[in-house]
C-alpha cells in the first residue's frame, strides 16, 4: 500500500514534466479562425513559467535543458537554441521569484511579459546570427501575445492541480 | 542606493547559481552548456555531424510515437465515417445489384471498357517519367512551425536519398531535401519562406523566383521584369536555371481570387502528401 502511494505521487508529481517532454516531442496544431491563429501558444513555456515561479523542484533545470534540445531536434533549429530560450525565461523566472515577496497573479502576469521578451529574444539573435533561416515574425508574434493571454486560465489548472495533489 | 544594487546583484546571483534540493544542474552551468552547443553546431565540427544524425533519428522516431494518440483519434472517426458511408453505399450497391441483374450483362460493353483502359494505359506509357533515381517515402510527420514548413519521411542515407534531392507528391513538386539522416530526411516545402526555386511563366519568356511565404494558396514572384504583371489561369514551370532541376516541371498556377486579385498557388497540396517521390532531380526528361 505503501508503495502503491509512493508511485501514484511519484506519477502526480512528475506530470508537468511529461507534459513538458511531451509537447517537445509532439507540436499539436490548431485550427485557425480565418487569419488569425487564436489557439496557437507555446504551452511549454507557461508551464515552464508557471513551475520555476512556484514549485521549482518539480521541473528540473536539466529537464528545461534537455526539453529544448528535443525542440530544437523536431523543428529543424540549430541545436540549444530553444533550450537556451528555455532557459533564459527560468533564469528571469527565478529572479523574479527571488525579487517578490508576496505572489499575486497580476503580477506573474505581467512579470510574464519581460520574461517572453527576454526569452523570444534570445532565441531570435540566435536564428539571426547562427542558422541562414528566415522566419514568420507574424506568426511568432502571435504565438506569444497567445501564450501571454492565455497564462491566467494555465494558472488555475496547474494551482487547482497542485492543490489536488498536495492534498492526497 | 548602492543597497539596492546589492540586492539586485544577490538576486541574480541566487538564480544563477543557487540549485534547488532537486535540482542536479545550476542554471549557470546549463546556460553555458547551450551556448556551447549552438556555437559547436554553427561551426559544424566533424564530430557534430554524427551527433546530431543520432540525435535526430532517435528524436523523430519517439516524436512519430508521441503523435500517435492523435493520429489514433483521426483513424478511429474516419473509421466511423467510413462505416457509414460502407452501409449507404452497400445499400445503393444492392439496389444496383438487382438492377444489373434484371438486365444481361453486354460483352460489348466490356470490350469497349477494355479498350478504353487499354488506351489509357499507353498514354501513361507516352508520358510517363523518366528518372534515374526514385525512392517512394511515407511522411512521417508534418512540422509546421514559425521557422520551417517541413515534412519528415522515413527514408534517409539508407535509402540513397541526398540533400538537395527534389520530392513529388502525385507528381507535382512539393519540394527538397535538406536534412540527411540515417533512417529519416527533412523535406523543406515549396510554402517555406526559406524556397526559392528559379520559374518560367507559361508562354512568355519571363524568367523569376518563386518564393515561399509559408501559404500555399498565396507564393510570391520576384525578379520580375519591370511592369510585368501576371495573368490568371497562367501556369508556373521550372526553368531549369538552377541547374538541378530539368525545365517544364509544373510547379505552380496563378488564379483570381474572390476579390478579383491575381494570386500564385502550388499544384501539389503538401498538406494532404502522405506518400511522396524522392528524385535526384532528372525529371520528366
Amino acid at each position: 500500500m505503501y508503495y502503491f502511494r509512493a508511485i501514484k505521487e511519484k506519477i502526480f508529481t512528475s506530470l508537468p514534466i511529461i507534459f513538458l517532454y511531451f509537447f517537445s516531442f509532439f507540436h499539436f496544431q490548431t485550427p485557425e479562425v480565418g487569419k488569425i491563429n487564436f489557439f496557437s501558444f507555446n504551452f511549454s513555456m507557461i508551464l515552464i513559467y508557471y513551475y520555476v515561479l512556484k514549485f521549482p523542484a518539480n521541473l528540473g533545470f536539466g529537464n528545461i535543458f534537455l526539453a529544448g534540445i528535443i525542440n530544437d531536434t523536431v523543428i529543424g533549429t540549430p541545436l540549444g537554441t530553444t533550450s537556451l530560450s528555455y532557459l533564459t525565461l527560468s533564469f528571469f523566472t527565478s529572479y523574479i521569484r527571488n525579487a517578490t515577496l508576496r505572489s499575486v497573479l497580476s503580477v506573474e502576469w505581467f512579470t510574464f511579459i519581460p520574461a517572453l521578451f527576454f526569452s523570444n529574444l534570445v532565441y531570435l539573435i540566435i536564428i539571426n546570427n547562427f542558422s541562414h533561416m528566415s522566419f514568420y515574425y507574424i506568426e511568432l508574434l502571435q504565438k506569444t501575445f497567445f501564450t501571454f493571454l492565455f497564462f491566467p486560465i494555465f494558472h488555475y489548472i496547474f494551482s487547482q492541480y497542485e492543490h489536488l495533489i498536495s492534498k492526497d | 542606493m548602492a543597497e539596492n544594487r546589492d540586492d539586485f546583484i544577490i538576486a541574480i546571483r541566487y538564480a544563477l547559481l543557487k540549485k534547488g534540493a532537486k535540482q542536479k544542474f545550476s542554471l549557470f552551468f546549463l546556460i553555458l552548456l547551450s551556448i556551447s552547443i549552438v556555437i559547436l553546431d554553427k561551426f559544424s565540427l566533424p564530430f557534430m555531424s554524427p551527433v546530431r544524425s543520432v540525435l535526430n533519428d532517435i528524436v523523430y522516431h519517439v516524436s512519430v510515437v508521441s503523435s500517435q494518440p492523435l493520429k489514433l483519434r483521426k483513424y478511429l472517426a474516419d473509421k466511423v465515417e467510413k462505416h457509414y458511408d460502407l452501409v449507404s453505399e452497400n445499400k445503393f450497391l444492392k439496389e444496383e445489384m438487382d438492377y444489373l441483374r434484371a438486365q444481361k450483362f453486354n460483352n460489348a460493353y466490356l470490350a469497349s471498357e477494355n479498350d478504353m483502359l487499354k488506351d489509357a494505359l499507353d498514354f501513361s506509357v507516352q508520358t510517363g517519367f523518366i528518372q534515374d533515381f526514385s525512392v517512394a517515402a511515407k511522411v512521417i510527420l508534418d512540422q509546421k512551425s514559425p521557422f520551417l514548413k517541413s515534412l519528415l519521411i522515413n527514408k534517409g542515407t539508407k535509402n540513397d536519398i541526398e540533400k538537395g534531392m527534389t520530392v513529388f507528391s502525385k507528381d507535382y513538386l512539393v519540394g527538397t531535401v535538406i536534412e540527411t539522416n540515417y533512417l529519416t530526411s527533412r523535406v523543406l516545402l515549396l510554402t517555406d519562406l526559406n524556397s526559392k526555386l528559379p520559374i518560367v511563366i507559361e508562354g512568355t519568356d519571363v524568367n523569376a523566383i518563386l518564393d515561399g511565404t509559408g501559404n500555399k494558396l498565396n507564393l510570391k514572384l520576384s525578379y520580375l521584369p519591370e511592369n510585368y504583371k501576371i495573368e490568371a489561369n497562367k501556369i508556373i514551370f521550372t526553368s531549369g536555371k538552377d541547374g538541378f532541376l530539368t525545365p517544364g516541371i509544373a510547379v505552380a498556377k496563378s488564379y483570381l481570387n474572390d476579390k478579383q486579385k491575381i494570386f500564385i498557388k502550388l499544384l501539389s497540396d503538401p498538406d494532404q502528401a502522405l506518400i511522396v517521390n524522392v528524385t535526384n532531380g532528372q525529371i520528366n526528361k
